[in-house]
């Protein structure tokens, strides 16, 4: 990804439409909330392009374009102007600034991609499937807040992953460490003093090489605010504390796009196997209900006729338990699958008791399973 | 006087519904009157400025609801995907800097030159705007299905 796209504009709504529009083309695309940001993102990443609005606080376009003008090392960007006003005189003002070209608001992403492609070479993004890492894979976080008691309990909760946990206790710290060292994500405390989280995540959107890196958000979970401002900021995620391991882990994997379907699913001798863990938060029932579909018909596809829910780990026989095991066994009826349960000698009595459950056909390990669906 | 004030809602009359439909794909028709948009989840009122030969600010009045809706569809996201109410603020923001900037542009183009103030929003409930004497007021109400929409342009003397 060389093609490097600087947006500058006061309106995040404009900057999320103008990324949404440059997706589909191989590019990376900075954002600046205001001219002077703009400047500096621009001295520092020389970017191919700048999409610059025309009306903003701070400083505005034409000021922007004057000054970037003066500069030798970057005089030579092609702008592209964006402006809600389309009279005569503006449009004259704009011609005579040099810009390249402009775009009168409302706009459509598919017109600002082709007046995009007119001055750079933009080719589409990868056609071949993004490869996704594993949950097993080792993945790098880089946890920033001034309480270090808060790195340790998160290297806790993740001990049990492949996952490398460091922290940096400010800000400043932890954007040269994402820009030193490859980070693929940071977990950043949302009360750090001066707005730290978020001039943190200002800051990762300016630099090519973090401008994709998720952040996470920790807050206490009474902190409705700092949450949403968080969200609205664009934070993947908001991590409360006190930090229960089971949302962290699927809060990043979701952040990260991890592939965890190998935990759940597997496919052999002509059966699909659905394993669910020992707790089911509702990160686990959506990502199962989510993609039981396409695995169901993808071993039916392969002529399996075969379903086998696998409730080992399982303790208690919970609504939720119980719940995606109904909805799994249901899906799988649908494609004329035939479908077992396996669970420990203690679930089992325990589903015995509920009229939901009194009818699942159990069995007590795989092959018993598969003996009794043959 | 009242010339310039149908003047600029001739002008926004024309603005509004080709603004929807170009930005958001969306049909939104004029009616002769509407309630003033509010709902349980409550008003937003999007408004920019123009300064100059002809000086006034253009108020754009939605229900939250329908608010959230328009962000969704600009964002290209799900409505369930739209975060809290910054986003909302910041998308009917834009919204109104776009309508008012068309209007703007057209009075410019007939010779009233004037220049644009920054969008700025409003959220709360039963919110209304009250003119000051030496202005000329006039609402205009849209309708697109069961969401109202409310310009209010004040135009100075």
């Amino acid at each position: 990804m060389s093609i490097k796209i600087l947006t500058v504009d006061d309106s995040k709504t404009i900057r999320l439409i103008v990324a949404r529009a440059l997706k589909p083309f191989d590019c990376a695309v900075l954002e600046a909330e205001n001219g002077v940001v703009g400047l500096a993102v621009a001295s520092r990443e020389k970017p191919d392009i700048i999409i610059l609005d025309y009306t903003m606080p701070v400083m505005d376009g034409f000021e922007f374009l004057a000054r970037l003008r003066s500069d030798p090392t970057l005089k030579a960007t092609p702008v592209i102007m964006l402006t809600a006003e389309a009279g005569r005189d503006t449009v004259l003002r704009i011609a005579k600034l040099g810009v390249r070209d402009y775009l009168i608001k409302p706009f459509k992403g598919e017109l600002l991609a082709e007046r995009v492609g007119r001055i750079i070479s933009l080719n589409p993004a990868s056609s071949s499937p993004e490869k996704h890492k594993r949950f097993d894979d080792p993945i790098s976080i880089l946890v920033v807040d001034d309480k270090p008691a808060i790195a340790g309990q998160i290297k806790t909760a993740l001990a049990d992953t492949a996952w490398k946990v460091t922290s940096a206790d400010q800000p400043g710290q932890a954007l040269d460490r994402c820009i030193e060292n490859a980070v693929d994500i940071v977990v950043a405390s949302l009360s750090l003093p001066n707005d730290g989280a978020y001039l943190l995540f200002q800051n990762l959107r300016g630099f090519a090489k973090t401008a994709t890196v998720p952040l996470l958000g920790l807050s206490v979970r009474t902190a409705a605010a700092e949450q949403a401002r968080a969200q609205q900021t664009g934070f993947a995620s908001v991590v409360t504390k006190p930090i229960d391991a089971a949302e962290l882990k699927s809060k990043i994997s979701r952040a990260l796009r991890l592939d965890t379907l190998y935990k759940y699913f597997q496919q052999r001798e002509g059966a699909l196997s659905l394993r669910l863990p020992s707790e089911i938060h509702a990160e686990v029932a959506h990502e199962v209900s989510k993609n039981l579909e396409s695995q169901l018909s993808a071993v039916v596809d392969a002529g399996g006729d075969k379903f086998i829910i696998d409730l080992n780990e399982v303790l208690t026989a919970s609504i939720p338990v119980i719940e995606t095991t109904a909805s799994a066994m249901k899906a799988s009826e649908k494609l004329s699958l035939r479908c077992a349960v396996v669970g420990t000698p203690e679930l089992i009595v325990q589903c015995k008791v509920y009229e939901d459950t009194q009818s699942w056909v159990f069995a007590n390990s795989y092959d018993e399973a598969m003996t009794l669906l043959k | 006087m009242n010339e310039r004030i149908q003047y600029l809602e001739e002008l926004t009359r024309e603005a509004v519904p080709r603004i929807f439909r170009e930005l958001l794909s969306m049909e939104v028709q004029f009616e002769e009157s509407a309630p003033l948009p509010d709902d349980p989840t409550g008003q937003i009122i999007g408004s920019v400025g123009f300064i100059g030969d002809a000086t006034g600010i253009i108020y754009l009045y939605l229900s939250m609801d329908f608010a959230r809706h328009i962000t969704s569809v600009m964002l290209g996201i799900a409505e369930s995907e739209v975060d809290g109410d910054e986003m909302v603020g910041d998308a009917i923001g834009e919204l109104s800097n776009i309508v008012v900037g068309s209007v703007k542009s057209r009075l410019c183009d007939a010779g009233q030159p004037c220049t644009l103030t920054i969008p700025s929003v409003v959220r709360g409930r039963n919110l209304k705007v009250e003119a000051a004497s030496n202005i000329q007021r006039k609402v205009i109400a849209f309708r697109n299905s069961h969401h109202h929409l409310l310009a209010e342009l004040l135009l100075k003397n």
